[in-house]
């Protein structure tokens, strides 16, 4: 019988602590998402480069490569055909 | 000659095989089948079955031995070579690596290594039906007390409705060290049956009009409050912040959380720290997995895995499961009662952890009931927020039973 209030006082106070915590999760994530997008500046769009007839599925893999590449630091500037 | 082939046989195992080692062997073929051949979790059934065949090779003495037996009469443990002297390297693993409780916060590492929190933190109300979801720990750590478990070991049976590996084996380490075989097996066996299990609750509960609730049309009609515009930064500081929070609150879960955190953050740094990551998530992350399956597998002798506690994990751990599974459709259908912007149920079954098989499932699901209703980055949300809250359980259950 002992065991068994434990049991249901485990539940509760389980179940209550896992509801705090993933409240806090969504109440860090919006701070954060709030403050870097008030307090950081805003990121310049990168220019289209010039692609030079290359269809959009091989631009999107290009960009992808050199984002590898480059860790994300790379920017196309043009694309030309030979 | 009689005396010559009995010798013969002395020498060998034959001698000493009983029917509870034939037993143990058919054990450890359905799980290398069923890892090999049917592909059931099989970076962990084919350690996990192999070390069950290890730990029970008549004469070979590979079973991992009760903690009495690595005891000195003072009370403390042999040092670990006197272990590895007296009962082999399996035991020096055991008590090395898992009976530390080493291995499962470097697989979390791993796990974290491995995680987008984008999904979530572009949903984070989502991030409550992976705390729903715990429902079924707690129920079964009741249903267990209720027909003969002690505590500890219905904290360690429970803990299989959190549907995470790591998470279950290191609650049964620190509370119920002589289960973890049968434990370890049922969390995976079960993880591997998350596609029969998720529909079969589902299809119990949801009706065929929320199977249809379109996740991107609420979106477009009811739009999220604050669009993310510096991501990369947002992905850093998260885990940052969530790990010295979450650490203060429940200090227990600090070692699952703290290193899954961690192994998002060196993710999510980029090109400076991608070999920490590459390497947690990578190497280290799979050689912990070949001495957590090989030495789990080796607990299971014939004498601890052949009893009636073991059909009770098989039985409470199904249910665990599908009160898992339950809880988090029900916490949706009740949130849905509140709100307009309402929530496809499916979302919330997925808030037991099983990243990413259980969004996969969720979302074909849907996907059946209407082709242009794709609910996978929804399910991630609630889908990794899952893995946290099994981890919060979890540190509960140890600091109220350890």
């Amino acid at each position: 019988m002992e065991s068994l209030q434990e049991a249901l006082g485990l539940l509760i106070i389980g179940m209550i602590t896992v509801f705090i915590v993933l409240w806090l999760v969504t109440v860090i994530g919006n701070s954060v998402i709030r403050l870097s997008n008030r307090f950081l500046p805003e990121t310049k769009t990168k220019d289209t480069p010039r692609t030079g007839g290359v269809d959009k599925g091989k631009m999107a893999a290009i960009v992808a490569a050199v984002d590898v590449a480059t860790g994300g630091k790379g920017v196309i500037d043009s694309i030309e055909k030979r | 000659m009689h005396e010559i082939i009995s010798g013969l046989l002395e020498m060998t195992g034959f001698s000493i095989v009983g029917w509870e080692t034939i037993l143990m062997w058919m054990i450890a073929f359905i799980l290398l089948y069923l890892g090999t051949f049917k592909e059931y979790e099989p970076l962990l059934l084919v350690p996990i079955g192999f070390g069950v065949l290890l730990a029970n090779l008549p004469g070979a003495g590979l079973g991992i031995v009760a903690n009495e037996l690595v005891m000195n009469p003072d009370g403390t443990y042999m040092t670990l070579i006197d272990i590895a002297n007296n009962y082999g390297i399996l035991n020096f693993l055991y008590y090395a690596l898992i009976k530390t409780g080493f291995l499962p916060p470097i697989i979390f590492m791993g796990v974290g290594a491995l995680t987008d929190f984008g999904p979530m933190l572009r949903n984070l109300r989502l991030a409550f039906f992976g705390g729903a979801a715990q429902i079924g720990i707690f129920s079964v750590l009741l249903g267990a007390v209720l027909v003969g478990f002690t505590l500890p070991e219905a904290a360690s049976l429970g803990i299989i409705g959190g549907a995470d590996g790591p998470t279950a084996i290191y609650t049964t380490i620190k509370l119920a060290p002589h289960l973890l075989g049968p434990i370890a097996i049922a969390a995976y066996s079960y993880m591997a049956l998350v596609p029969v299990i998720i529909p079969f609750v589902a299809k119990l509960l949801v009706t065929k009009d929320e199977f249809k609730i379109h996740m991107r049309k609420m979106d477009r009609e009811y739009p999220p409050k604050h669009e993310i515009k510096h991501m990369r930064v947002v992905k850093i500081a998260f885990p940052i912040v969530l790990g010295l929070v979450v650490a203060v609150l429940v200090p227990s879960s600090a070692p699952l959380l703290g290193m899954l955190l961690f192994g998002n953050l060196i993710k999510e740094i980029g090109p400076n720290t991608a070999r920490l990551a590459d390497a947690a998530s990578g190497p280290i992350m799979n050689t912990a997995t070949i001495f957590l399956g090989l030495t789990v597998g080796a607990t299971m002798t014939g004498e601890v895995f052949l009893n009636l506690q073991t059909i009770g994990i098989i039985v409470g751990g199904f249910l665990a499961f599908c009160l898992s599974v339950a809880g988090g459709i029900l916490g949706v259908k009740l949130f849905n009662k509140f709100t307009k912007k309402k929530i496809n149920p499916l979302v919330g079954a997925t808030g037991l952890s099983a990243v990413p098989m259980a969004s996969r499932v969720a979302n074909e699901l849907a996907l059946k009931y209407d082709k242009s209703n794709h609910i996978l980055q929804y399910c991630m949300s609630s889908n990794v927020s899952g893995v946290i809250g099994s981890a919060v359980a979890a540190g509960v259950l140890i600091s109220f039973l350890g």
